[in-house]
């Protein structure tokens, strides 16, 4: 903990996050969780802007998971649009000439109304039908799109998928896992009929799979031609899941079994990725990599540099954060050009370069997972869910998402995965609702007129129907020109998730210390800018000043610079680690980085009889969070840790035992290499309680992950997994971090 | 003398029998001196003997009949370089009156199984091709099962497809069918093609030059591709049963992608590095040309046509010398190796082998040419190819080196067969200085030969005492003798290590003694090993081509005359030719105007085809490809032989010709007609269903004893398929000349001259001073 007293103020009532719940702006703009602004209000001028000093920009997040979103039916005209800036038509167009024209919000063009969208005014200007037009009612809206918006037939919903067969892949049992998982969950597969599917293996070298309609046979076809990698069939390699499941059941079967002996650890990863993409190309789709060690053959063969440390806290540093080998990138704008999106399971452990890997999934809007030295017990539910969910949730396909502005505005950067076509068109050759996006807004050449600003974000994409739909948000902002608005608009959440999107993105091309510094130097500037505004009350209190909805940023901003993304040196973090830590922030919505950075810890031993059961509206009640600091930890108490990815159940040494064993049962607690799952014992309230928590905290985790928990002992070793957690404690941060109390 | 006789002891038939004792007399001889020798031609009274042979420490000959020896002694005298040899301590008890095998008067040809330990089966490796229309892939893949039925089950087998790619199947993958597969239109190194193989399979590599002495020693990974197909059967059977046609389909107007050179290097690499010295085939299946890879033949667009022999000969087939390279690096590694490559082109269009049969001949690979593998001509050949007992069985041996020991005064000159030259000069001045044949060696390897395989060696007689190094002199009665021995060492298919010794003797004599050499001249082995000689030359020479081909036997033919003919200076009429030399024109006239010389009417791969098939049979059946012969059947007596001309043609006849690649049952006109009424059905006219039953049963017997077997022509005189039995015929009756009165014969329409007028010819230009 800190000492107190120095500033005058009680750590206790510090400002400490709870759960982040955005409000609307507007009753006709869309839900915050799609477009959430840094600040609600956007600036009328650039030296408003530069003042400000704080970015201002948006969380863009085009789908979001159990979503209802209406839908838009239009003429044979079809979609309305504004003829000069191609906006949407949305609920903030202003109908005139009794209801021949439209005004565009955004760029004010009067436009045309289309003939069979006509609809004439009531004596307020409304259109007559406005009940039946939802694109006129709410801000977000989906649209069946028309012909023009297909360059080709809608895709089906396709899965490639490339397993590393290498003796790693084998003996760790990473290999059966995923297979067995993969053919478990291909009766959920989005497409129904529609489905397509193709497998190829890979060691040293490409083992592509014929999978035949109506055979129960697959066809195994062994390409040793890394330099140069070539189909070896035209047709059968990706294939309609239906016509083709006897094949690929027997696949399935045998993949595990077919490798068993092999003592082969090679592994080919870039020739493969090659290869899947010639097979996967005249398509589209998901390509999934199951990568267990170092791409060690053919392009895009990496070396371990995981242990040179030679360039750390110099210009050179971040070398280790950035892909080794420019194939990597190459692949990937080709891999988007062809709709293709790339998801890789890595399992190298120390050391698989993430940096070099990671690109393939960065470009093409995938994920990356990272399950480091693979253990079955360990990792495998883990996998199995993770893998899973991915297979089986809602997946947009071969979608584009563009966001624009109103006059005056414009979008001027990107921060996220996928590829940036045509200056600001995001390519997404598959995306979900895990996925969020961040853009920044600039101003114009033009200053902004008027005191609203607009902004739409529209996904263009295919659903697992084969129907080409068109999401669109639209979100009203007020236009103003004072500071002290400025600041009254804060969203604390966004803005510090923003912050941290910027500064785990500036750590791929930087020192960690410079990416950290630019966290702090924007909050201090805004601050600076602040007290000048509040010089009176500053000196009245002698204490913090914040203004209210930013009162939590400093606390996320330090524990940023606790994460694994950013903390200490370049030894402090596995470097893998870190940039999977990177990798995952930077694509996530801001609940999912807030909860990572700073965890929430219940202590379970004195939990409310209310906790881990349901309330009245059906949703489970969660026990009260405490300070993550090392002081408020008691040894007889048992607290469990969540930050959205990752669970720690600490056990204090003079934990009661009635607990251990309502818990842990006779058995006792398991040793921390292993997956804890509670089981519920009947009658026993404390047991049920600590599942429903655990059952919750498994739901609610971020962006499809699974909470994996560990539970680990006062005075064992793997006590350490905790002590980074406590991110107020001066020590969780490595070598010369900050406490809380210190930072503020 | 009964050459024929002869040859059925030693399986030996020499051009000339007895020599002239100077090169200059001998070079007037025009017809070369030499043998025709099947080295493994079926003797029944040879003896085989189970030990090693004793060999001259000076030239290395075998022990034979002519060596003289003194049992006191026990020294014998290489009757070839009269070098005094002792005999091994084992013979110690020989005497007069207790020889071995060898020494026995009669047992000029001796076989010695050596010991050694037997050898596996060969490996096979089936290389498939999948561009075929799915009919022919059915009739197909039915002759590869049955083959598979045919084959021992210790034998190794393995299966390549190909198409635009090659497939290397792993047999011994029991998961699912598995393959390895090459893009179809790359050129690979041995090296590359290893490489793939086997560093994908996970094991080590083989060390290069590593040897596996042992054939059963087929260890590792190697295996994965070669199994024994006890250990196969079942995923071999399945693989062929679910073989589809290549699935990717060739572009409009277009040929299918088809990488047949590829497969084919790809298969002598496997080979060569999983069997390595053992004996191996790779029986290549084709049914079309390569379109790609290397050994390309021609483009894909259909619309550029097959190279013929005008292109050629133009200098317009711009794929033949790269593709004919190509093929000679992988017959060369084939050789290395002891392997051999089979060809089975079965297909109604070229398929390129005329570039690819490097690889068969200097292997000895057995070559099938026909328009479909639905076709008799190829089912039952390549079924008898897996015969291994009866009266069908080829008796395919292996690994064989086939060695010539000759006087002092003989040298040999070459060998036209197929065989591939070894690097062999072990005695000074035993090689002559222009090479007729494959030359500058004694010894050549036979990767695989056949019971019938007979191999053409040219031999040189040099002035008396040439050879002569003055230590040793021959004894009086030997020199008026020289002795040739043909040493034949190879694998046969019991996997006994069999050594074949043949020493035959023959006599010389004054070069001026025109009526003793004429006497020695065996007409038939004359044309059979000129035939080959001129083969040769078309075949290697680029200068040599049609014309001069026939300007040269034309040319030889009238020297022969001069020199053997009677007659007075510029009258043609008097000219006489001694009686040895009778037909001996006839076969030059039939051997201008056959396939092997008349290239232009066949393609390419005819042409090749046709010549590797004269180059591995005897003297009786080169000359029935040279002069067909002709049997007619009547109701006026027993069937019989018939002059092969147009006047042979009788309505009332049925003739059978048998030209050996094909054998034709020709009706006559009336018995076309009653045939077509059916009246064989009548039992009134039994008599007539014996006649037309008689020629087919002899036909059946013709194709039941050839590899290939040839294609039988069923036809009627005027219908189609009678062009078959009138281009084989001498036209005595053609448009030119039916003013005259051609009787009642059919007219051939060519421009060609029938014999007579050649003949005529030929008098005039013999007399002429
Ligand atoms: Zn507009
Ligand atoms: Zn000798």
């Amino acid at each position: 903990g800190g000492s107190m007293g120095d500033h005058g103020a009680d750590p206790s009532q510090f400002p400490r996050p709870g759960d982040d719940v955005p409000v609307p702006n507007s009753e006709l703009s869309c839900d915050p969780r799609y477009l959430r602004l840094t600040v609600n209000a956007l600036p009328a001028n650039q030296a408003l802007k530069q003042r400000f000093a704080l970015p201002i920009g948006c969380m863009v997040r085009p789908l979001i998971p159990g979503e209802k979103v209406p839908t838009a039916q239009f003429g044979s005209t079809g979609i309305v649009r504004c003829r000069r800036c191609r906006t949407y038509v949305n609920p903030f167009v202003h109908f005139i000439d009794g209801g021949r024209r439209f005004r565009c919000n955004v760029c004010q063009l009067p436009n045309e109304v289309p003939v069979d969208y006509f609809c004439t005014l009531d004596a307020n200007g409304t259109r007559r039908d406005i009940a039946e037009r939802p694109e006129l009612r709410h801000g977000t809206v989906e649209f069946i799109a028309s012909q023009e918006y297909m360059v080709r037939p809608p895709m089906p919903p396709t899965y490639f998928f490339a397993f590393d067969v290498s003796a790693n892949a084998v003996s760790s049992g990473f290999l059966a896992k995923a297979v067995n998982t993969v053919k478990e969950t291909l009766d959920e597969l989005p497409g129904g009929e529609r489905t397509h599917v193709g497998f190829l293996t890979y060691d040293n070298a490409i083992h592509f799979y014929g999978l035949k309609p109506g055979s129960i046979t697959p066809q195994m076809m062994v390409v040793a031609e890394l330099d140069d990698p070539f189909c070896p069939a035209p047709e059968d390699l990706l294939v309609n899941l239906g016509d083709s499941r006897g094949a690929v059941n027997a696949l399935l079967d045998m993949l595990p079994s077919a490798f068993a002996a092999t003592s082969q650890v090679d592994s080919c990863m870039g020739p493969a990725v090659q290869a899947a993409y010639m097979a996967m190309n005249h398509i589209g789709g998901k390509l999934m990599m199951f990568q267990c060690t170092l791409p060690s053959l053919g392009q895009g063969r990496l070396l371990n540099r995981g242990d040179d440390h030679r360039n750390a806290g110099t210009d050179k540093e971040h070398l280790e954060r950035a892909p080794a080998d420019p194939f990597f990138k190459k692949m990937a704008a080709e891999c988007s050009r062809q709709q293709i999106c790339v998801d890789i399971f890595a399992t190298a452990s120390p050391y698989g370069d993430l940096a070099s890997l990671s690109t393939l999934c960065r470009y093409t809007g995938g994920q990356l997972y990272h399950y480091p030295g693979f253990r079955p017990e360990r990792d495998g539910l883990k996998l199995w869910n993770e893998l899973r969910h991915n297979l089986t949730r809602f997946t947009a396909w071969e979608a584009v998402c563009r966001v624009r502005c109103s006059k005056g505005f414009r979008v001027s950067s990107f921060n996220g995965h996928f590829f940036v076509r045509s200056m600001d068109l995001l390519a997404l050759p598959a995306t979900n609702a895990d996925a969020a996006h961040a853009v920044q807004i600039a101003h114009d050449e033009q200053l902004p007129t008027g005191s609203v600003s607009y902004l739409q974000c529209a996904l263009l994409y295919t659903n697992a129907d084969g129907e080409r739909r068109i999401r669109v948000h639209t979100m009203a902002v007020p236009v103003v020109p004072d500071i002290a608005y400025m600041f009254r608009s804060i969203d604390g959440g966004a803005m510090s998730a923003f912050l941290t999107r910027l500064a785990v993105e500036r750590a791929l091309t930087a020192r960690l210390q410079d990416a950290r510094e630019f966290m702090q130097l924007k909050l201090s500037q805004s601050m600076r800018e602040f007290r000048l505004l509040n010089t009176s009350a500053a000196r009245a209190f002698n204490c913090l000043i914040f203004p209210d909805r930013m009162r939590l940023v400093p606390l996320f901003t330090l524990c940023a610079a606790k994460s694994a993304a950013l903390r200490g040196q370049t030894r402090d973090v596995n470097v893998d680690e870190r940039i999977h830590s990177i990798y995952e922030i930077m694509s996530a919505p801001t609940e999912a980085i807030l909860r990572r950075l700073y965890p929430a810890m219940y202590a379970l031993h004195v939990m409310p009889p209310e906790a881990g059961f349901p309330n009245q509206a059906g949703a489970i009640v969660m026990p009260p969070r405490t300070v993550l600091a090392g002081e408020r930890v008691d040894a007889r108490g048992a607290y469990l840790v969540d930050d959205g990815r990752h669970c720690l159940l600490w056990l204090g040494k003079m934990l009661d035992h009635g607990f251990l064993n309502a818990v842990f049962g006779a058995q006792g607690p398991p040793k921390p290499d292993v997956d804890f799952e509670p089981t519920l014992v009947e009658g026993i309230q404390l047991s049920k309680q600590v599942c429903g928590v655990i059952g919750e905290i498994r739901r609610r985790a971020a962006n499809g992950c699974h909470c994996t928990l560990t539970v680990i002992r006062q005075g064992d070793p793997s006590e350490a997994l905790l002590f980074p957690l406590l991110v107020e404690d001066r020590g969780a941060g490595g070598a010369g971090a900050m406490s809380y109390a210190d930072f503020l | 003398p009964d050459w024929g006789a002869l040859e059925a002891v030693d399986g030996v038939r020499l051009s000339w029998n007895v020599w002239p004792n100077s090169r200059m007399e001998a070079q007037k001889c025009v017809v070369p001196f030499g043998a025709l020798v099947t080295p493994r031609k079926v003797l029944p009274e040879m003896p085989v003997v189970p030990y090693d042979p004793v060999r001259c420490k000076g030239c290395a000959a075998c022990l034979n009949p002519y060596a003289r020896v003194d049992f006191n002694a026990k020294l014998w005298i290489c009757p070839f370089c009269y070098t005094r040899n002792h005999f091994p301590q084992h013979y110690a008890s020989i005497s007069e009156t207790n020889l071995p095998a060898e020494l026995f008067p009669t047992y000029t040809t001796i076989e010695y199984q050596l010991q050694r330990p037997a050898a596996s089966p060969p490996a096979y490796m089936f290389v498939v091709d999948v561009c075929l229309i799915e009919e022919e892939l059915g009739a197909l893949k039915q002759s590869l099962t049955q083959a598979l039925s045919l084959l021992p089950e210790n034998a190794s087998v393995g299966l390549i497809t190909y198409g635009t790619h090659v497939h290397v199947h792993e047999l011994g993958f029991d998961e699912c069918p598995k393959s390895y597969v090459f893009r179809g239109s790359k050129e690979f190194t041995s090296q590359q093609i290893q490489d793939q193989l086997f560093r994908s399979t996970g094991g080590a590599r083989p060390r290069p030059g590593q040897q596996q002495t042992n054939g059963a020693a087929v260890t590792g990974h190697q295996s994965k591709f070669l199994v024994p197909l006890a250990d196969c059967e079942f995923q071999l059977t399945s693989v062929l049963e679910e073989l589809s046609r290549d699935s990717f389909s060739a572009l409009p107007d277009c040929r299918p992608a088809r990488c047949t050179g590829t497969a084919v290097a790809v298969a002598a690499t496997l080979l060569a590095s999983s069997v390595s010295n053992t004996p191996a085939r790779a029986m290549l299946f084709v049914g079309g040309p390569a379109t790609d890879g290397g050994g390309q033949v021609v483009g894909k667009e259909l619309e550029t046509a097959m190279r013929s022999h005008k292109d050629i000969a133009k200098g317009a087939a711009p794929f033949m010398t790269k593709a004919t390279k190509y093929y000679e690096t992988v017959a060369t590694q084939l050789c290395t190796n002891g392997h051999c490559l089979d060809v089975f082109a079965c297909s109604l269009d070229q398929v390129g082998l005329a570039e690819m049969k490097v690889c068969a001949e200097k292997t000895g690979g057995m070559v099938v040419l026909a328009e479909s593998f639905a076709n008799t001509v190829f089912k039952t050949s390549f079924a008898r190819m897996f015969t291994t007992e009866g009266e069908d069985a080829l008796g395919v041996s292996s690994g064989g080196v086939f060695e010539v020991i000759t006087s002092r005064d003989v040298k040999t000159a070459g060998c036209v067969g197929p065989c591939a030259a070894l690097d062999k000069k072990t005695l000074p001045g035993a090689i002559a200085d222009v090479p007729v044949g494959s030359g500058g060696t004694t010894a050549w390897k036979l990767c695989s030969l056949s019971n019938d395989t007979s191999l053409a060696v040219f031999f040189e007689p040099a002035n008396r005492g040439d050879g002569k190094d003055g230590t040793q002199t021959a004894p009086q009665q030997q020199s008026q003798q020289f002795f040739l021995q043909f040493v034949t060492m190879c694998t046969v298919p019991s996997g006994e290590t069999r050594l074949r010794v043949t020493t035959t003797t023959r006599r010389w004599t004054e070069g001026a003694n025109v009526n003793d050499i004429a006497a020695g001249f065996d007409q038939e082995a004359g044309a059979a090993l000129i035939a080959r000689q001129l083969t040769w030359k078309m075949e290697t020479e680029d200068e040599f081509d049609c014309p001069a081909a026939t300007r040269w036997l034309d040319r030889s033919l009238i020297r022969l005359c001069q020199r053997f003919g009677d007659y007075r200076k510029d009258d043609p009429a008097s000219f006489q030719l001694m009686p040895q030399f009778s037909i001996y024109p006839q076969f030059m006239f039939n051997l201008r105007r056959s396939q092997f010389v008349q290239v232009f009417n066949n393609s390419p791969d005819e042409t090749a085809y046709y010549r590797m098939i004269l180059w591995r049979e005897n003297v009786l059946n080169s000359l029935v490809m040279i002069q067909p012969t002709l049997m007619a059947y009547s109701f006026n007596g027993p069937p019989e032989p018939v002059l092969l001309d147009v006047c042979s043609i009788a309505p009332d006849r049925i003739l059978v010709l048998d030209a050996y690649f094909s054998v034709v049952i020709f009706h006559g006109q009336t018995i076309a007609q009653w045939r077509k009424a059916n009246y064989q059905e009548q039992p009134e006219h039994e008599a007539f269903k014996q006649l037309l039953e008689a020629p087919k049963a002899d036909a059946q017997e013709i194709l039941g004893r050839r590899f290939p077997v040839p294609r039988l022509v069923d036809c009627d005189q005027h219908g189609s398929q009678a062009r078959f039995l009138l281009a084989k015929l001498n036209p005595s009756a053609t448009y030119n000349s039916a003013g005259m009165g051609g009787g009642s014969s059919d007219i051939i329409f060519t421009d060609d001259v029938s014999l007579q007028v050649f003949m005529e010819h030929l008098k005039r230009l013999a007399v002429a001073s």
